[in-house]
């Protein structure tokens, strides 16, 4: 989300006028550069290095996690991955709570946005507080309160009462960026489209939806992840049932294993290829803006 | 309302509004609602039913002897009318001692333990901790990214951060559980420099200390400071730092009077996260204590729920913890003078 702030390239550098300066001030500000590059390369690797640690440990052999025992290198662990019953399942049933909080969620999100951008009434500003809240609670909290909510009509926990936990605060993620979208909208050709006799569903349709499928699918995309990566509020409403996330949280109590590493190595290089492609693909965008 | 409607009509007008009621109703405030209930009540099955149970079964006894004693037929009815009259009320406090009736009140949160409560309080004050700590090393983090590098390094930097961002945080927080054991990074490290002497298991058990909680909590949620801060500090003019430079304020001021006041909404937005990711999290104590010991306030209320099933002495922490971050929110609200629409951006 907030990677696509930087393409709003401020050309300006003030700094390069300063050529005049004098040659006191001019060191001066080399030293503070220099300290804060020096700072931003330790957070980095501060950011960094364990994540190496963790990865390097999914090649050792040796069945506790670890670098500093090295056994040699070996690819066994990714053998016993894809043999593993309970982490290919908890991962399908990852995907299956995912699609259930995008199909639950975007709708919630759009109405939410539709709701606030389009309706000036008074009580504007306490449907949004109510509405973002969820942001703004604990994971642990809004996994609780459906648990306890959904008993009383005998739901126990599972996947289904984990995609509604997940969905209260995801559905606030997308009509954030849902509203973002409709601000900037262009109400003209609405308007024109009923001027010329188009029906309610019509505009709805052919103007409205069109021009939030990019939205959409990013609100997709990001409900996905968020509802991949949740741990918080997961725990608590999947009772029985299990994801990836809390099959792996489970493993730290019984049979922590190298097999965690190799997940995350996937999760890794995963991460890494899309932001490699992200940037591929915004180069190109920049150099077809240039070009056209 | 009639604008809603006169554009997309009265299908879609009350699909919008039944969806958004469904989403408040449903999933946000009744749920809330309906936890803040199960946390005013207790069932108690208290030892003075017991006790009464007790006394009207020794009182029953009494009438059997009376009754074998007793001559006339009008004192036998009597005796016989008391002891009908006397088993069914233990019948009704038998069926009360196994299903105790509700009783509200304040108890559950009045009866947190010491203990708890200082787990509560350890909880809280890590959490600004970590807060604070994340907010002093990543304005700067933020400020060079923003303002101090042209826009293709910017662009690198901020993708080298949503690398790490975008990973679980249980498998973010394992790194420093392989970091931190009896004979992981640091441990080697000390050994090779002759401090300590794994062959001896001499090793610093750095796992056994909340510490370690603490730190992988930094390292968990340190990045939720930095993107709200660039996102604010970005839309800074440069002119603005310029113009502050040349009519000769120094570096601090500079920071202290535009740049700051300019980041506040930034700021706020990553306190609130940063503080209550902390605050309820669950899954880093979970990893770092390998679920072994429970010493976060997230812990309590997962054994209550899980392995107390005192669902209401549960639901009171939950709304505990709720309430200390609601506070929070007011009072970044405060400090930092901006609204919740600021805040949600």
């Amino acid at each position: 989300m907030s990677v696509t702030a930087t393409a709003s390239a401020t050309t300006a550098n003030g700094r390069a006028a300063g050529a005049a300066a004098p040659a006191r001030r001019v060191s001066g500000a080399n030293w503070s550069d220099a300290i804060l590059n020096a700072y931003l390369v330790i957070f980095f690797i501060y950011m960094f290095a364990p994540l190496i640690v963790m990865s390097l440990a999914a090649f050792n052999a040796y069945d506790y996690p670890s670098v500093t025992q090295w056994r040699g290198f070996t690819l066994q662990w990714f053998g016993e991955l894809a043999q593993d019953q309970r982490i290919l399942q908890g991962l399908w049933n990852s995907f299956l709570v995912a699609f259930g909080v995008i199909v639950i969620s975007i709708p919630l999100g759009l109405s939410g946005a539709f709701i606030l951008t389009r309706l000036q009434s008074r009580w504007n500003g306490l449907l949004y507080a109510i509405m973002v809240s969820p942001i703004l609670t604990p994971g642990i909290i809004l996994g609780i309160a459906t648990l306890i909510f959904w008993r009383n009509f005998n739901i126990p926990g599972g996947l289904f009462l984990t995609m509604l936990a997940q969905s209260t605060f995801i559905a606030s993620y997308s009509m954030l960026m849902f509203m973002a979208r409709l601000q900037r909208q262009d109400r003209v050709l609405e308007e024109a489209a009923l001027d010329l006799g188009a029906s309610n569903v019509m505009v709805f349709r052919r103007i409205t939806l069109p021009f939030l499928y990019p939205t959409i699918a990013t609100a997709a995309v990001i409900a996905f992840l968020q509802s991949i990566e949740n741990y918080n509020t997961t725990v608590f409403a999947i009772g029985g049932d299990w994801t990836l996330v809390t099959e792996i949280g489970s493993r730290f109590r019984f049979g922590l294993s190298p097999v965690i590493n190799v997940i995350g190595v996937i999760f890794v290089v995963i991460t890494v290829l899309c932001a490699v492609a992200y940037t591929v693909y915004r180069r190109r965008e920049q150099e077809r803006a240039k070009a056209g | 309302m009639t604008e809603l409607v006169r554009t997309y009509g009265r299908g879609l007008t009350a699909t919008f509004l039944g969806l958004t009621g469904i989403w408040i109703v449903l999933l946000i405030i009744v749920p809330q609602a309906t936890m803040i209930e199960q946390s005013l009540w207790s069932k108690e099955r208290g030892n003075a039913i017991s006790l009464e149970i007790d006394r009207a079964y020794t009182d029953l006894s009494m009438l059997e002897y009376d009754l074998g004693e007793a001559t006339d037929e009008a004192a036998r009815a009597e005796k016989q009318a008391e002891m009908a009259q006397l088993e069914s009320r233990i019948a009704e406090l038998e069926v009360q001692e196994q299903d105790p009736p509700k009783i509200y009140g304040l108890q559950n949160y009045t009866r947190m333990s010491g203990l708890h409560f200082g787990i509560f309080v350890k909880t809280i004050v890590y959490s600004i901790m970590v807060t604070v700590l994340a907010l002093v090393v990543c304005y700067p983090i933020a400020y060079v990214i923003a303002h101090l590098s042209t826009p293709n390094k910017a662009a690198i930097l901020l993708l080298g951060l949503t690398v790490p961002y975008a990973i679980n945080e249980l498998l973010r927080v394992y790194a420093w559980l392989m970091i931190l054991d009896y004979q992981g990074v640091i441990n080697s490290l000390l050994a090779v420099l002759g401090f300590v002497d794994l062959d001896a298991r001499e090793w610093i058990p750095f796992l056994e200390y909340s510490g370690s909680v603490f730190v992988a909590l930094i390292y968990a949620y340190i990045l939720f400071m930095v993107f709200p801060i660039y996102n604010t500090l970005e839309t800074l003019d440069k002119n603005q730092i310029e113009a502050a430079k040349d009519l000769g304020a120094s570096t601090w001021r500079t920071h202290w009077r535009v740049i700051i006041p300019h980041a506040k909404p930034g700021i706020a937005v990553g306190c609130i996260m940063t503080f209550m990711l902390s605050a309820g999290s669950y899954s880093v104590p979970q990893i770092m204590t390998r679920g072994t010991s429970g010493d976060w306030f997230s812990q309590l209320i997962y054994r209550q729920f899980f392995e107390s099933f005192n669902w209401n002495q549960g639901s009171a922490y939950a709304f505990t913890l709720l309430a200390v971050c609601i506070l929070f929110i007011f009072l970044m609200m405060a400090v930092f003078r901006v609204g919740i629409r600021d805040i949600a951006k």
